[in-house]
């Protein structure tokens, strides 16, 4: 991988809480636009992993690198989409995709172009003048992933954002977020305990070992879209990643 | 089971019209009962008719020179007033008390302290201070709409979910625009059932403090209904408090629901 590819660098992060040794030493690199899964046993600590990288919270040691700078929110664009539905009640679906960019004190000809441009894609015109609670449970997790893109974010972090999916939803909602990240070329971080999707999204995919958690293995799926459950090259992926994952 | 099930449906239109017809059937049975016990002792409780009559009686011979709607709007204007100084203070000390740690500790326990004294306690003190001009009426009032806007505020800024907090942390948002964006946009539904309470709290309160020192407003045309034994007088005080309570109710859900569109309790209501 060519040095100037690289948009994120993640050096020896590790993290203690108290005793408990969550993370050890685990470094790696995402290329500028890439889509990475990040998958692992249950309970190795992948949440505390991705929130490590949003800097709510500080490593015991460690650092996270943008465009070879320490990451600081304040400088970077750093955008989460949580995995409980996180979208704000009091605000419609069109001021909920306006939220992030209003924070930031971008110009409103561009945010009102880009909330446009993600109505346009996740196909809720007729729902922008709606409030979460009358839509859906999936509809409201699409207003999150959008309000996530539209930051156009130099990194995009979502952890499992589909966990509470029904599997048909998820499929779907898995074609959109693919949608978007094309169209938008954001470098992706997702997390996921679901191996299938992971397989199915992701161009390179990490495995956690138990805790204290390092990074076991790197899998790149090459596999070319739109993706194939059945195909037979799918089925060899997935088999791998789950033999890889196995702690029993 | 299917049977039970399209009986059931039979069933549920009969059952919508006898609970709307409900509340008319309480309505009729207090006026039977009101007739019944103004035949045994037409002095202390008059019937519906003398009643009326006085109140028609109040249009054309004012008590101190105030039609009803004079005495009404004396009370109102006393409440609307007090509510809304109450309002704007009270919500700032509520997100202050909420929103800051210093602030809860400084005044948190003063006001803990000073909130179970009534309204009414207060007022013969303000009274002491103040006479019994206009100013302390409104004083009493502000008293006691201030205390619930206060407590309903910190309540709702204590309560604001901590993951909507951290959602605008992850956009880099400030301290201010936590407050601004966040704690207090998400406090509202709370913060309007206070201001609700405070109304009809309010309304208690102009009355109770018009009974003591006053030469307009509700109270006061009860008070003289029971100084000149003008018990039809004190009946109509009594049905203007209720009825002009319950529009008081109606209006300040109304605006809730107007402001706070996304409230589901008002909904599902």
């Amino acid at each position: 991988m060519p040095n100037d590819d690289v948009k994120i660098k993640v050096r020896n992060l590790t993290k203690y809480f108290g005793d408990l040794h969550v993370l050890d030493n685990i470094s790696f690199d995402v290329k500028k636009g890439e889509f990475l899964c990040v998958v692992g046993p249950t309970g190795c600590g992948k949440t505390t992993f991705l929130n490590l990288l949003t800097k709510l919270i500080p490593p015991t040691s460690g650092e996270l690198y943008i465009n070879d700078e320490p990451a600081d929110p304040k400088i970077h664009n750093i955008s989460f989409a949580f995995q409980e539905p996180s979208a704000f009640p009091w605000l419609t679906v069109e001021q909920n995709l306006e939220f992030g960019l209003k924070i930031k004190n971008i110009p409103k000809d561009v945010i009102k172009t880009r909330v446009e441009r993600i109505i346009k894609l996740l196909g809720l015109e007729q729902f922008r003048k709606s409030y979460p609670h009358q839509l859906s449970v999936s509809s409201e997790q699409r207003i999150i992933i959008g309000r996530s893109f539209a930051m156009y974010p130099d990194l995009l972090l979502m952890d499992e954002p589909y966990g509470q999916m029904d599997i048909k939803m998820r499929y779907y909602l898995e074609d959109e977020v693919i949608k978007l990240w094309k169209e938008f070329g954001s470098t992706v971080i997702f997390i996921t305990h679901n191996i299938e999707e992971a397989v199915y999204l992701a161009e390179r995919i990490l495995i956690l070992s138990n805790k204290p958690s390092t990074i076991k293995k790197e899998v790149v799926v090459d596999l070319p879209r739109p993706r194939d459950f059945t195909d037979p090259k799918f089925v060899e992926i997935r088999k791998y990643v789950t033999e890889l994952i196995k702690w029993w | 089971m299917k049977k039970t099930a399209a009986y059931d449906q039979k069933r549920r239109p009969i059952k919508k019209i006898l609970n709307s017809l409900l509340p008319f059937v309480s309505i009729t049975c207090l006026f039977l009962l009101w007739f019944y016990a103004s035949n045994i002792n037409p002095d202390l409780v008059p019937s519906p008719a003398s009643t009326w009559e006085r109140l028609i009686q109040l249009f054309v011979k004012p008590v101190n020179k105030m039609n009803l709607f004079g005495h009404v709007w004396a009370s109102l204007q006393r409440v609307f007033i007090a509510l809304a100084c109450a309002t704007v203070l009270g919500v700032t000390v509520g997100v202050m008390i909420g929103w800051s740690k210093t602030f809860k500790a400084i005044f948190g326990t003063l006001f803990e302290l000073i909130r179970p004294i009534p309204p009414i306690a207060w007022l013969p003190i303000i009274i002491m201070w103040f006479g019994i001009g206009e100013f302390p009426k409104i004083l009493i009032v502000f008293i006691g709409t201030f205390m619930p806007i206060v407590v309903n505020t910190y309540t709702g800024i204590r309560l604001v979910m901590p993951l909507h907090l951290d959602v605008a942390r992850m956009f880099n948002a400030s301290n201010r625009q936590l407050l601004f964006e966040v704690a207090i946009p998400s406090a509202l539904p709370p913060i309007f059932a206070g201001i609700r309470n405070a109304t009809s709290s309010g309304w208690m309160t102009v009355l109770a403090a018009e009974m003591i020192a006053s030469k307009a407003g509700l109270g006061f045309l009860i008070t003289r209904g029971m100084d000149y034994f003008d018990v039809p007088l004190i009946l109509v005080g009594m049905l203007a408090i209720g009825i002009v309570g319950a529009l008081l109710a109606i209006i300040t859900e109304f605006i809730e629901r107007l402001l706070c569109p996304w409230n589901k309790k008002l909904e599902q209501d």
